[in-house]
């Protein structure tokens, strides 16, 4: 183990090979402020104050009260150690979420944001400073953090994923300079508002493609109608008679547009491969303009499932889920109604369009999904019920995704401080959770693939549909509009026959990447 | 012209009362739904089977809309009065036997608990005059001591 090397200073040469060295397991946090030498730049003398303060305000006794020792300051950052992981992870969290609070009225500019690496390793110890590659595995691990976030090493995570109540995203295997084995990283989300932030970015980037796509849609559509010979007119009017309840929409002439493009006019004809250069558009090689429910993509992450609530809901066990994509609002009427148009599900539904569908079964809700799978061509299919417990958390681990305490606006539920009603709320009348999505808890039971089981005991944990067994019933999800706000728990599940519809059940898609 | 057609068609589907189920349906006078376990008063362990009794009607699928037939209800620990205007609720007090069930092994904490059987329409309404049996009230034991 000539391994040792020295952190950070050049001149300090290996401790002497001495029986009594005091190495020891630690927990190290290595800070650092980002675009330090900027910072300086613009102001030297102000920054160093405003650092030392946020030094001696908070970090140095965020650390003592967290049972951690500072090891040193050096001009840009710290070291300290604690003994126990879990203290060294609680303590990162509350220095960054200071911080934000601290930076909040600040310009962009002058912000003195960290970046946070935490590894457990064995160390030398000496009176003001430590050596090991445990220090240095911090190190790199704080190098590839984002300003503001705490980054964990795999060490660090198998110790408290059970204990420390909060989201991890697997960045996976990194390799890091000078460590020959590359080092598993974690991100903590610590809150709520961490994950919405990095939706958010993500988000516009999906709006500014919406808005493209529904751009080239609508100035097909009016190509169409401006440019459409009269005599077609008549020829349109007899086709809604195929499908009358389920086309009532002026949705058809674009899809028409699209398919006969080629008989009328040439101007039309050019028009008609516009929808291609969309870029969401472009798998689906039928150009018809299939109305696919708006999806939200989820990164992957591990987090605690179940609770102790209910005893249906033990044991709470860690599960790692894979990045994947889950509607926003359950399917709709408007939805379904278009696989009942093509004779691939069940049965029209009334009620408004922007209703979400109910009284389907299982078999119904696998049906559409298999319809819109192969209408267009991408692997829908329903979430696991760990994916959907995950997307409801939102990374969240209270009682409710919005805390531990009822509040109204944010679920459907017969005693959820809303108006108790004879219908279910259109999609999206309440607040979405941190990851963007409606109506996850309240509103619609929904059906996920997994078969219906009374406990997770034997439960796998790499976030896939438990199935296999007697699957004459299957699990259901977010309780409904009827049921009380117990029902309304991320955590929350209940079980019912396959092949049965009931009113309140209902359910939403999911697509594998 | 034609956009117009579309909208006067949408508009007449949103318009579209609530569609009323059809609800209430009629069952035979002499039906009767009872337990055939446990019995009123009974002492049980742990788990126990419950099985559900049914005369002068048919149990069928929920979902088949037979003249006198319907599906089983199991309601555990309800106070509610049933309402015969409403499905019968979905939760984990009122579990439903859609499939045709006609028993099934309950799980309950130790401590006095009521039993009741409701029967269902085909679309979970309770038939008109309701068929619903006695509502009985069972003991569950401690588990057995098993070194502990």
């Amino acid at each position: 183990m000539g391994e040792i090397r020295n952190f950070r200073s050049g001149n300090h040469d290996e401790p002497p090979p001495h029986g009594s060295m005091p190495r020891r397991l630690a927990a190290i946090i290595v800070g650092d402020i980002a675009s330090y030498s900027r910072l300086m730049q613009a102001d030297e003398e102000g920054t160093h104050v405003r650092v030392k303060r946020i030094e001696r305000d908070l970090i140095q006794p965020s650390i003592v009260e967290h049972h951690g020792a500072l090891v040193k300051t050096t001009g840009d950052g710290f070291i300290a150690i604690f003994d126990s992981p879990v203290e060294a992870v609680r303590c990162s969290i509350v220095i960054q979420q200071n911080l934000v609070g601290r930076n909040a009225t600040l310009p962009k500019d002058s912000r003195i944001e960290y970046r946070i690496g935490v590894n457990l390793g064995d160390v030398i110890v000496e009176p003001d400073d430590i050596y090991g590659d445990g220090v240095n595995i911090a190190t790199r691990i704080e190098g590839i953090a984002e300003p503001g976030q705490v980054y964990i090493s795999g060490a660090i995570y198998e110790q408290i994923k059970h204990k420390v109540v909060c989201g991890y995203e697997s960045l996976g295997d990194r390799k890091v300079k000078n460590i020959t084995d590359p080092v598993r990283v974690y991100r903590v989300l610590p809150d709520a508002d961490a994950v919405a932030r990095t939706r958010g970015r993500r988000e516009n980037i999906l709006i500014f493609l919406l808005g493209v796509t529904l751009l080239v849609i609508a100035s097909g559509v009016l190509w169409y109608l401006l440019a459409q010979p009269s005599g077609r007119v008549n020829e349109q009017a007899a086709a809604p008679t195929v499908a009358p309840v389920a086309s009532p929409s002026p949705q058809p002439p674009p899809r028409d547009a699209a398919t006969q493009a080629p008989q009328p006019s040439p101007s039309l004809a050019a028009s008609s491969p516009s929808p291609a250069p969309a870029p969401s558009q472009a798998p689906s090689p039928s150009a018809t303009p299939l109305r696919e429910p708006e999806m939200i993509a989820i990164r992957g992450g591990s987090f605690a499932m179940g609770s102790n609530d209910d005893p249906t809901e033990r044991p709470v066990h860690q599960v790692t889920v894979k990045p994947f994509s889950v509607g926003k609002y359950p399917v709709t009427v408007k939805e379904w109604n278009e696989c009942a148009a093509a004779k691939a599900c069940g049965f029209t539904a009334n009620g408004k369009d922007d209703a979400p569908i109910t009284n389907v079964s299982w078999t119904d809700a696998k049906q559409y999904a298999a319809w819109l799978a192969q209408a267009t061509k991408k692997p829908y299919r329903l979430p696991s019920e760990a994916e959907w417990e995950y997307a409801a958390r939102g990374g969240t681990q209270t009682k409710y995704w919005w805390g531990d305490k009822l509040q109204p606006g944010m679920a459907g539920c017969k005693d959820c401080g809303d108006l108790a009603a004879e219908q279910p709320a259109k999609v999206g009348s309440f607040k979405p959770n941190p990851f963007g999505l409606h109506d996850m808890g309240g509103g619609v039971d929904q059906w996920v693939e997994d078969c219906w089981r009374r406990t997770y005991q034997g439960a796998p944990g790499d976030g896939s549909a438990w199935t296999g067994a007697d699957c004459s019933s299957h699990v259901l999800r977010s309780g409904s509009w009827k049921n009380d706000s117990r029902y309304v728990r991320p955590s929350n599940r209940d079980g019912y026959d396959t092949n049965v519809r009931y009113p309140t059940h209902g359910f939403r898609v999911a697509l594998s990447p | 012209m034609q956009i117009i057609r579309g909208a006067a068609l949408a508009a007449a589907l949103a318009l579209l009362p609530g569609v009323a189920y059809p609800q209430g349906k009629t069952a035979p006078k002499d039906a009767k739904l009872y337990f055939i376990t446990p019995r009123d008063g009974q002492k049980v362990r742990g788990g126990f089977w419950v099985r559900f009794g049914l005369r002068n009607m048919g149990v069928t699928h929920a979902g088949d809309d037979y003249q006198n037939a319907g599906h089983h209800h199991l309601l555990v620990d309800v106070n509610d009065p049933i309402d015969s205007k409403e499905p019968i609720p979905q939760d984990k007090s009122h579990l439903h036997f859609g499939a045709g069930q006609t028993e099934t092994q309950l799980e309950l904490p130790p401590g006095t608990h009521t039993l009741q059987l409701v029967l269902g329409d085909a679309k979970h309404y309770p038939f008109e005059p309701p068929v619903i049996s006695e509502k009985i009230t069972i003991r569950v034991r401690q588990p057995a001591e098993r070194g502990r």
